[in-house]
């Protein structure tokens, strides 16, 4: 098998890291590694504030706002006059209130 | 500060000595989690966790060794620990695939190259690294303090609590074996 490299190249990548700058550690270490070694008692007061909280809370409203509309319009359509397209009448009104009952509370 | 000083404090909880060791000491852990473990985020991840350790640990701390010889310690401790895990994870993942329960490639990292290279070298310098990454840990380990972080056969004899004789060993061994594996490098 034909090596890839000649010794001159290997010497030249064995002395690749001659003059080489030791790495910096990234900007705002300490900050970070403060934030990392916060108590967990700490964190625990923003619970309200953690995204799944208030996610969840918000699709409970939202469920209940759903399920409250989906039972408005599943009420029996006879109680409304309008639903029939025709105004309400001084029959339909007294119907409603059982006016035509001859006995009345009053008797 | 005097490294004196710097102890007292830490044992006693002082915040100020706590963030004046690490101004001192961020970036020496810091280059060598970076050269043994070839990964930015995972080095600073390494380096959090060396001072916290440090943090957690410094009443046990008794004096023998300097302050940064324990460090040290501490830092090549938990980076080689972490390239232990990684690869029995791979060793795992790789099982998985083969038994039909992870169909998920094996990421290959692509090459590492270190900051502080010369630009003129940086082609072969990530060659080099990736031949560094296959050695036997002491290799790595002895090779990544000498020629990384510039420390003496002295310094790191003291880290690797071996003989100043050990350590040239493993580097003539190092060296020999990147040699080795330079040359037999697939075309």
């Amino acid at each position: 098998m034909k090596n890839k490299f000649t010794q001159h190249r290997i010497e030249s990548i064995m002395e690749s890291l001659g003059g080489m700058q030791p790495a910096v550690a990234p900007e705002f270490f300490y900050t970070r590694l403060k934030g990392k070694m916060q108590p967990a008692d700490e964190k625990r007061t923003f619970l309200l504030l953690r995204p799944a909280f208030i996610t969840g809370a918000l699709s409970l409203f939202l469920m209940v706002n759903i399920f409250s509309l989906l039972s408005i319009n599943k009420m029996p359509k006879q109680h409304f006059s309008l639903q029939n397209n025709k105004p309400a009448t001084i029959e339909s009104f007294a119907k409603a209130y059982n006016l035509n009952n001859p006995e009345s509370v009053y008797e | 500060m005097t490294e004196h000083e710097l102890l007292f404090g830490l044992r006693h909880g002082e915040e100020s000595a706590f963030k004046e060791l690490v101004t001192l000491f961020q970036d020496k852990v810091f280059n060598t989690a970076l050269g043994l473990l070839q990964h930015h985020t995972e080095a600073e991840d390494i380096a959090q966790e060396v001072f916290i350790q440090v943090f957690r640990s410094i009443q046990n701390f008794k004096g023998d060794s300097l302050l940064s010889t324990w460090i040290y310690r501490i830092t090549v401790t938990k980076s080689l620990d972490h390239l232990r895990s990684k690869k029995r994870k791979k060793r795992f993942g790789f099982l998985s695939m083969l038994i039909g329960e992870n169909n998920l490639p094996v990421y290959e990292p692509e090459d590492f190259n270190h900051p502080g290279v010369l630009q003129e070298n940086k082609e072969d310098a990530a060659i080099l690294f990736k031949i560094i990454g296959q050695l036997p840990e002491n290799q790595r380990t002895a090779f990544v303090l000498n020629k990384i972080e510039e420390l003496s056969y002295r310094e790191i004899a003291a880290i690797l609590d071996i003989t100043e004789s050990a350590v040239d060993s493993l580097l003539q061994r190092a060296k020999q074996n990147l040699r080795k594996k330079i040359n037999n490098s697939p075309p």
